[in-house]
C-alpha cells in the first residue's frame, strides 16, 4: 500500500515531469491524454482534504484504513472517468482487477460490489490507473499483456494509453510524430516563458518584453504573463504602461496575487489613490492571508502620508510570510519616512537575508547612508544595487550623487551621463548634473543643462530655484529675481519658500557674506 | 504673517477646530522629545498630554506659570504648536495667556510667541513663524509652553493634548530644493 502511494505521489506530486513522461507512455492518443493528464495530476496533489470527506459521504467509514490510503488514485480516476465513458472503463478495469490485483484489492472489490453502482465504477477506474502506476515501475510485460486483453474488448482508449511500451505496435508511427510536435510545441512555449522570466530576473526588461511579445496571443493574455509584463514596465519606471498591463492582468485572472504587490506600488507612484484603495480592498476581501493584500493596503496608507498605519500593514504582510522580501523593503521605506533609520536598516537587511538580489533593499540602504552622510557606505550600496539592476537610471543618478558628495566630481559626472543615456525620460540625472556643475563653478554649462530641463519639466520649481541661485552668483539680479519668482509660483514646500524668500531679500548681498550670516 | 493675524484675531479665537487639520508638509515631532511639566495632579500627569485621548487632560498643581517642557535630543526645526483645550468642559481651568519659549535648555529660553486664547474649544493652532522668511521655522533644542493665566482667574490649568509640528525633511537627501513636478517625483525614488 505504502509503496503504491509512493508511486502515485511520484506521478502526481511533481508537475513538470509527468507531462513529458505521459507523452512517452501514452500510446495512441497522445494529444488528448497530454492535456487530460497534467491537470489531473495537479488536482490530485492539491485537494487532499476534500477527498477524504468524499469517502465519508459515500458511507464507507467502516473500511476506513485501507480505502483512505488508496484514496489518491480514486479521485484521480474519478476525474478521469468524467472525461471518458463510464461504463466502458468499468468493464475493462473490472477484468483487469480480477486478474492482477485480486490479492491486494480483494477486500475493497468485494465491498464495492456491495455499495453503490457509481462507487463501483469509480473505484474500478482507480484500479485502472493504478495499473498504470505500476506498469511503469515493474513487470511491464506482464501488465501490458494483461491490459491488451482488457482493452480490446472494452474498446476504451484509457487502458491503451496506459501501457505505451507494450502496445506500440500499431499506433506508433502516427503517434510519435504528433507526440514530438506536441512536445516541441510545449517546450517552445516554455522556452519563451522561461527566457522572458530569466531576462526580467536579470532586469533586462526591454529584452524580456520583446521575448514576451513572441508569445502567441492566447498565452500573452494570461494573468501571469501580463503581470510579468507589468513588472518589467515597472522596473523600467514606465508606470503608466505598467498600470495598463497590470489592469489587463487583473481582468484576465482577478484572483491571482502574482505581482499585485508591485501593482500597488505602481499605483502608489502614479498617486492613483482611488484605484489603489479599490485594489487593496479587493485583494484583502479575496485573501486576507496573502502578504500582497497587506502590501497594497500599506501602500494605500503610505500615499495618504499615514506612515504609522502603513508600517503596521507592511509588518502584517511580513508576519504572514517572513520570506516575502518586498514586504521587508516596504517596511524599511516606511521607517525611513518616519525617520527611524535604525529599524529601517534592520528591515532592509532582513529583506536582503531573504533575497540578496532584491536591489530595492540595497537602494534603500544606500539612501539611508546618503542621508546620514556616510557616503562611502552609500556608494557601496548603490553600486550593489546597480550591479543587480544595471539599467536603472534612478540608481545611477543616486550613485552619482554619492560620488559627488565624496568629491569625486569627474566620476560623478560620468555616471550622470550614463544615467541620462540609460533613460532619456528621467530628468533627475540632468538636474544632478547641473548641481555638480554648479559646485564646480561652471555656471554656463549648468545653465545650459537647466534650460534643457525646463523644456522637459516646465512645472518644476526646483529647476527655477537653482537657476535663480546661479544668476544670483553671477550677479544677474533681474534674471535671478525672475527665476525665484517663477519658482515661488510653482508651490514649493514651506521650507523652500523660506529659502527662496530669504534669497530674494538678500539678492544684493554677496554670497560670501551671506554664508557668514 | 501668522503673528499679526493671530494678534488681531485673539478676540475671535473662540472656536478651535474639532478636527485636527494640519498642512501636508508638516509632521508631528513630539514623539522624539522628552516631555515634562512643572507640576501635576496625580492621575493627570504629563502622559495625558500625549495619549491622543481628548477625554484625559493634564492638570497642573502649583503656582502659575504652569510649564510644559519639550526637550529634543538634537536641534529640530519647528513650525507649529497645536493645543486641544475645551472651555465648555474645563471652564476656569482653560488656559488664557500662553507664552511659547525656545532655547538650548532651561538656562537660555527666550519668548518667541505670546497668544491669548478666548473661550476656545477644540484644536488651537499657534504658529511659531516670524515675519521674516528666515524665521519661518524655529531651530531649537527645547520648547517651553507656559500658561501664564487662565480664564475666569482660574488657578490650575487643563490641557488635553499638545502636538508639535515641524517641516517634513526633503525626501531626497542632499538636494537644495524639494521637487514639485510629477515628472521629477516619479523618477526620484525606487520603491
Amino acid at each position: 500500500m505504502l509503496w503504491e502511494l509512493a508511486a502515485n505521489l511520484q506521478l502526481s506530486g511533481v508537475i513538470p515531469p509527468p507531462v513529458c513522461r505521459n507523452f512517452q507512455q501514452n500510446g495512441t492518443n497522445a494529444s488528448v491524454a497530454g492535456t487530460d493528464n497534467s491537470p489531473r495530476s495537479t488536482v490530485n496533489s492539491t485537494i487532499q482534504a476534500p477527498r477524504r470527506k468524499f469517502v465519508d459521504e459515500g458511507k464507507l467509514r467502516k473500511i476506513s484504513g485501507r480505502l483512505f490510503s488508496d484514496s489518491g488514485p480514486r479521485r484521480n480516476s474519478r476525474l478521469a472517468g468524467e472525461s471518458t465513458g463510464n461504463t466502458n472503463s468499468n468493464v475493462s478495469a473490472a477484468s483487469g482487477n480480477g486478474t492482477t490485483h485480486s490479492s491486494k484489492y480483494y477486500g475493497s472489490s468485494k465491498l464495492s460490489s456491495m455499495t453503490l453502482r457509481s462507487m463501483t465504477s469509480r473505484k474500478a477506474q482507480s484500479w485502472a490507473t493504478e495499473n498504470y502506476g505500476e506498469g511503469i515501475r515493474n513487470d511491464i510485460s506482464d501488465d501490458s499483456r494483461l491490459n491488451m486483453s482488457v482493452s480490446h474488448p472494452s474498446g476504451d482508449a484509457r487502458p491503451l494509453e496506459q501501457e505505451g511500451p507494450g502496445t506500440s505496435a500499431s499506433g506508433v508511427d502516427v503517434s510519435s510524430t504528433s507526440i514530438l510536435s506536441g512536445a516541441s510545441e510545449i517546450l517552445a512555449l516554455f522556452r519563451i516563458l522561461g527566457e522572458g522570466y530569466r531576462l526580467s530576473c536579470l532586469y533586462r526588461c526591454q529584452d524580456a518584453l520583446d521575448i514576451y511579445n513572441k508569445l502567441p496571443h492566447k498565452h500573452y493574455h494570461t494573468g501571469w504573463v501580463l503581470s510579468q509584463i507589468g513588472r518589467a514596465y515597472f522596473e523600467m519606471v514606465d508606470y503608466l504602461e505598467a498600470d495598463h498591463a497590470f489592469g489587463l492582468a487583473r481582468l484576465a485572472s482577478p484572483y491571482s496575487f502574482e505581482g499585485m504587490d508591485v501593482y500597488s506600488t505602481v499605483l502608489f507612484h502614479l498617486k492613483e489613490d482611488m484605484k489603489l484603495s479599490y485594489l487593496a480592498q479587493e485583494l484583502v476581501s479575496t485573501d486576507r492571508l496573502a502578504p500582497q493584500s497587506w502590501c497594497a493596503m500599506g501602500n494605500c496608507y503610505s500615499l495618504q502620508k499615514d506612515h504609522e498605519t502603513a508600517l503596521k500593514n507592511f509588518q502584517r504582510a511580513v508576519q504572514l510570510n517572513p520570506r516575502f522580501a518586498y514586504g521587508h523593503t516596504l517596511c524599511g521605506h516606511e521607517y525611513v519616512a518616519l525617520e527611524d533609520f535604525e529599524n529601517a536598516i534592520k528591515s532592509y537587511q532582513s529583506a536582503l537575508l531573504v533575497d540578496a538580489r532584491h536591489y530595492n533593499a540595497w537602494y534603500g540602504l544606500g539612501m539611508i547612508y546618503l542621508r546620514q552622510e556616510k557616503f562611502e557606505f552609500s556608494e557601496h550600496h548603490f553600486r550593489m544595487a546597480l550591479s543587480i539592476n544595471p539599467h536603472s537610471s534612478v540608481i545611477m543618478s543616486y550613485l552619482g550623487t554619492a560620488l559627488h558628495a565624496l568629491k569625486k566630481n569627474e566620476e560623478a559626472l560620468e555616471v550622470m551621463e550614463l544615467a541620462i543615456v540609460a533613460d532619456k525620460k528621467n530628468p533627475l540625472p540632468m538636474y544632478q548634473k547641473a548641481n555638480i556643475l554648479v559646485s564646480m563653478e561652471s555656471f554656463d554649462a549648468a545653465l545650459e543643462v537647466l534650460e534643457e530641463l525646463k523644456e522637459h519639466a516646465p512645472r518644476e520649481s526646483s529647476v527655477y530655484a537653482l537657476m535663480g541661485r546661479i544668476y544670483k552668483r553671477r550677479n544677474m539680479y533681474d534674471k535671478a529675481m525672475l527665476h525665484f519668482g517663477v519658482a515661488l509660483d510653482l508651490k514649493p514646500s514651506a521650507t523652500d519658500v523660506a529659502t527662496i524668500k530669504a534669497a530674494i531679500e538678500k539678492l544684493h548681498v554677496p554670497d560670501e557674506m551671506e554664508d557668514e550670516l | 504673517m501668522a503673528d499679526s493675524s493671530e494678534g488681531e484675531e485673539e478676540g475671535k479665537l473662540t472656536g478651535g477646530s474639532q478636527q485636527l487639520v494640519v498642512d501636508d508638509d508638516l509632521r508631528e515631532m513630539g514623539k522624539k522629545a522628552a516631555w515634562s511639566v512643572s507640576s501635576y495632579k496625580p492621575g493627570n500627569g504629563v502622559l495625558s498630554l500625549r495619549d491622543d485621548n481628548l477625554d484625559t487632560y493634564w492638570q497642573s498643581d502649583g503656582a502659575q506659570p504652569h510649564l510644559v517642557n519639550v526637550q529634543f535630543q538634537k536641534k529640530v526645526k519647528l513650525q507649529l504648536v497645536v493645543l486641544y483645550v475645551d472651555f465648555k468642559l474645563d471652564e476656569s481651568y482653560t488656559p488664557g495667556k500662553i507664552s511659547i519659549r525656545a532655547g538650548d535648555g532651561f538656562h537660555n529660553l527666550k519668548e518667541i510667541k505670546a497668544v491669548e486664547l478666548v473661550k476656545p474649544t477644540g484644536w488651537v493652532h499657534i504658529s511659531l513663524s516670524g515675519n521674516d522668511p528666515r524665521e519661518t521655522f524655529v531651530n531649537t533644542f527645547m520648547l517651553q509652553i507656559a500658561v501664564l493665566s487662565n480664564h475666569l482667574n482660574g488657578r490650575d490649568t487643563h490641557i488635553r493634548q499638545i502636538k508639535v509640528y515641524g517641516p517634513r525633511p526633503n525626501p531626497i537627501p542632499l538636494q537644495p530644493f524639494q521637487f514639485t513636478s510629477t515628472e521629477f517625483i516619479t523618477y526620484s525614488a525606487v520603491r
